[in-house]
């Protein structure tokens, strides 16, 4: 677990609450980062790992061993897997023309974790392959073990590949139209440091027609209330340190960086989803400007 | 059987067996080709009708039919496939299946496949209490001259003989193909899969057959009934107790097709001290009996001659309970004694069935009748259906039912892993299954089982409540129309 977070410096008692903003789609506290903000030219990162924070990844590295525990910190995580493949199925149904249901896929999957999603996308059977990668050397190694443990995912047809790497080192396939059907980021953004950077580099992989689908955390009150207080310090659900409620980011804050390429986006997709304990994942209408949500973009050129 | 294995997108592809036997091989230079584990998506113990119907299920839905299964059964099913009676013989072993099951079968394309002439409608019951004489009435109030449409509309559940259902399946089966077929083979042990170089099996079941195979199940289903080897193997509990009481069973012939004639079928059940006695019609002239007693009362009954036995059964229905424990000391001449004391005894002849005039040859037998709930359904890469999850007092005609239920609900669960990519052996994917069936099926076992114990006293403080429970049922109307929309789903045509 992370020592302590920068924003929040005492978390022995109770997280201190974020000041009042007058409504949810507000301008963000001076404190926190501007989501536009590009990485610091004096930053202590090699400019090939600009995005990755070492205390995230040290932090998730921790949990690596209890990734596939069923009843551990990630079981929100493997509970919300179906839906992701449901959202895509979404995204890619509004624009058939680009990609036929007979079309198999090409899969990125980044900030793979312990291969939730990337094993889940190599099983199907409309899959081609997918690529997962991870900065996180402990948590790719407890994915490639798990995975021996699956003869569809190993072996002869390889449909599934770790790489231990950050999306700035991964090369970047030179044919455009080698790119991949599918790149996808699942609860990743809100452990990155300039996620407009970040996004930039991640969107270059997305072949002309195909999709980016990402999930992540709406930074309001009521997200500061469910995932800091009340999952991490009263129940105890994910450990204390999981989230750092200012790196949240705001369905319209993403949509305005898209919509700001200059037509390379099209519209985006939006489901919001609310965790409903013990019972599960459950969509709910425009949850999305309060707390989980998932966003897909189809890259039009 | 490998011959009916597909290759074209398998979960598990034919590739990785073959690779995975070769480094087996490597790794276990004793092994010969007979011992080399084969690996399934689906292992499914016990080719009764809830592994049959799962089977099917799987097989019939698109969405999981590129799955590779296998099927192991002790009998060998040759007996099933060519199971023919003549038109006036029917086995002893019945069941009643509810329009609900009767639509599931129908939706895997299973129903067209039973002989359907062989099969009984029922749309009235009758249920009464042997001691006091309250009763509940489950009649629809169909007029003198019902339309057919009005009749099916009611159907209460059809009878049918479990061989049916079965050799119904397995025709089913044959005409869908690529299931691999273990039959006429035993599981012997239950361990676990090999690690490789490549692959990691050690949590997958790896089954021991008493014909040399091994089969390596992502997913290994028991619907090996009561005695289930798959629950032992993972350690489930299956708590619960012996009625102390046998099911005895029988085919008989009645002097009639019934007192409603061929097209309103009336099934009826009487508590007795010693258990409900029922009486279920089967096409024409014929029925099946379940009658709950004793084990010594059982072994009198097995004992007796034909006509004595027949007597026994007419006396069930109409007799005091004194004077059944009286005759069931009797060694013979019940025939006798029931014509004596049945004048004795003031009755309503069409309350009742209409009269046994004989029983069919090697039909009588007995079953010992227990409740029995497993802790759970499923464990890692294991899960319990039919049977082998519970056993119930037959007194609701539920256990088959139930199984269906548990096949509906597990197949449902595993189409959703299967297009959502999960790994159909995990207990996170098949935690819908447990959530679904567990509470449905406990409270179901928990009626039968706390019927089963107001009815069998004789006397003291609760005969008197369930002579209440019974006639209250009666008068409230809407209580009882509730309970027959429960027995009979909704109206639907199937014949
Ligand atoms: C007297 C009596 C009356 C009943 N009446 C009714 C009724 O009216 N209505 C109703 O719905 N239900 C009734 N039932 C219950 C019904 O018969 C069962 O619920 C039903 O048969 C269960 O089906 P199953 O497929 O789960 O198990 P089973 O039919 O028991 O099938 C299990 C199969 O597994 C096989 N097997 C077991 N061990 C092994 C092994 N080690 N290796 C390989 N194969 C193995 C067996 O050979 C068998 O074929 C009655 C039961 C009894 C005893
Ligand atoms: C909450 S986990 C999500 C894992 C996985 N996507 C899932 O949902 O199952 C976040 C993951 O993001 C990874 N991560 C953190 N910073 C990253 C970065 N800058 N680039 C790529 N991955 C990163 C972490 O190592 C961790 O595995």
């Amino acid at each position: 677990m992370r020592p302590a977070l920068r924003h929040l410096p005492r978390r022995a008692v109770r997280p201190t609450p974020p000041a009042p903003r007058p409504t949810l789609t507000a301008p963000l506290p001076s404190k926190s980062r501007p989501f536009t903000s590009t990485p610091p030219h004096n930053h202590n990162h090699t400019p090939s790992s600009a995005s990755v924070n070492e205390t995230e990844i040290s932090h998730f590295s921790a949990l690596a061993s209890s990734w596939w525990d069923p009843h551990g910190p990630s079981r929100p995580l493997h509970l919300m897997n179906p839906l992701r493949h449901d959202f895509i199925q979404r995204c890619l149904s509004t624009s058939p023309e680009s990609t036929p249901s007979s079309f198999k896929l090409r899969y990125l999957d980044v900030g793979c974790g312990g291969g939730i999603f990337a094993e889940s996308a190599a099983r199907l059977p409309s899959t081609q392959s997918v690529t997962a990668i991870d900065p996180s050397p402990t948590i790719l190694a407890v994915a490639r073990e798990h995975a021996r443990r699956d003869p569809a995912l190993v072996g002869s047809k390889g449909r599934l590949t770790y790489v231990n790497t950050t999306i700035e080192e991964l090369p970047l396939p030179e044919e455009r139209s080698d790119r991949y059907d599918v790149v996808t980021l699942f609860e990743v953004l809100e452990h990155v440091d300039y996620p407009a950077a970040f996004l930039d580099r991640v969107g270059e992989f997305v072949r002309p027609g195909g999709w980016l689908v990402l999930s992540t955390i709406a930074r309001t009150w009521m997200s500061w209330f469910t995932t800091k207080l009340v999952a991490e310090d009263v129940l105890g659900m994910v450990p204390r340190g999981t989230h750092d409620w200012e790196k949240y980011v705001n369905e319209d804050e993403l949509r305005g960086y898209f919509a700001k390429k200059g037509g390379q986006w099209g519209a985006p997709r939006v489901m919001g989803v609310v965790y409903v304990p013990g019972v599960g994942w459950r969509e709910v209408t425009g949850s999305e400007r309060i707390g989980n949500y998932f966003f897909g973009v189809q890259r039009l050129s | 059987m490998d011959a009916l294995a597909r290759s074209r997108g398998a979960y598990v592809c034919r590739s990785c067996t073959r690779s995975l036997r070769r480094q087996w091989l490597r790794a276990h230079t004793y092994s010969t080709a007979a011992t080399t584990p084969d690996i399934y998506d689906v292992v499914c113990v016990g080719g009764g009708p809830a592994g049959l119907s799962l089977l099917t299920a799987l097989r019939a839905n698109p969405a999981t039919t590129h799955l590779r299964v296998a099927l192991v059964e002790a009998q060998h099913l040759s007996k099933v496939r060519t199971w023919k009676l003549p038109p006036d013989r029917f086995s002893n072993r019945c069941s009643s299946l509810t329009p609900t099951s009767v639509r599931f079968l129908d939706s895997i394309g299973a129903w067209k496949h039973l002989e359907r002439d062989r099969v009984q409608p029922y749309h009235e019951m009758q249920v009464w209490d042997g001691v006091t004489g309250a009763r509940i009435e489950f009649d629809w109030g169909l007029g003198a001259a019902p339309s057919a449409d009005a009749i099916e509309g009611t159907t209460i559940a059809y009878m049918n003989e479990n061989l049916n259902l079965t050799s119904g399946l397995l025709k089913r089966l044959d005409e869908l193909g690529g299931v691999a077929v273990f039959d006429g083979a035993k599981v012997e042990a239950i361990t676990y899969g090999p690690e490789t170089e490549e692959l990691d099996l050690r949590q997958w079941p790896l089954v021991h057959l008493s014909s040399g195979n091994q089969l390596c199940a992502r997913l290994l289903v028991g619907a090996d009934g009561a005695n289930s080897p798959v629950r032992s193997f993972a350690g489930i509990n299956a708590p619960g107790w012996d009625y102390n009481r046998h099911g005895v069973v029988a085919t008989l012939e009645m002097e009639g097709d019934g007192w409603r004639g061929d097209q309103v079928k009336i099934a009826y059940q009487r508590f007795l001290p010693t258990g409900p006695v029922a009486m279920l019609p089967l096409p024409g002239r014929f029925s099946t009996l379940v009658w709950s007693t004793t084990p010594a009362n059982a072994a009198v009954l097995k004992s007796l001659s034909p006509k004595d036995f027949v007597a026994m059964v007419n006396a069930a229905f109409r007799l005091s309970p004194t004077d059944l424990t009286y005759m069931h000391t009797q060694e013979a001449g019940q025939t006798d004694e029931y014509s004596w004391r049945i004048q004795h005894t003031p009755h309503d002849p069409r309350a009742v069935p209409q009269e046994v005039v004989a029983v069919q040859e090697g039909t009588i037998a007995s079953f010992p009748l227990r409740l029995r709930h497993a802790d759970t359904y499923i464990a890692e890469r294991v899960a319990l259906i039919g049977d082998a999850a519970h056993t119930i007092h037959p007194l609701a005609g539920q256990g088959l039912n139930q199984g269906q239920g548990d096949v509906q609900s597990l197949a449902k669960t595993i189409e959703y892993a299967v297009t959502h990519g999960q790994d159909i052996g995990v207990t996170m994917s098949l935690e819908p299954y447990l959530a679904e069936r567990y509470a449905a099926n406990h409270v179901l076992l928990g009626v039968c089982d706390k019927l089963h114990k107001l009815y069998s006293a004789s006397s003291g403080p609760l005969v008197p409540l369930r002579s209440v429970g019974l006639s209250a049922v009666n008068a409230l109307s809407p209580l009882k129309s509730f309970l027959m929309n429960r027995a009979a789903g909704n109206p639907l045509k199937l014949f």
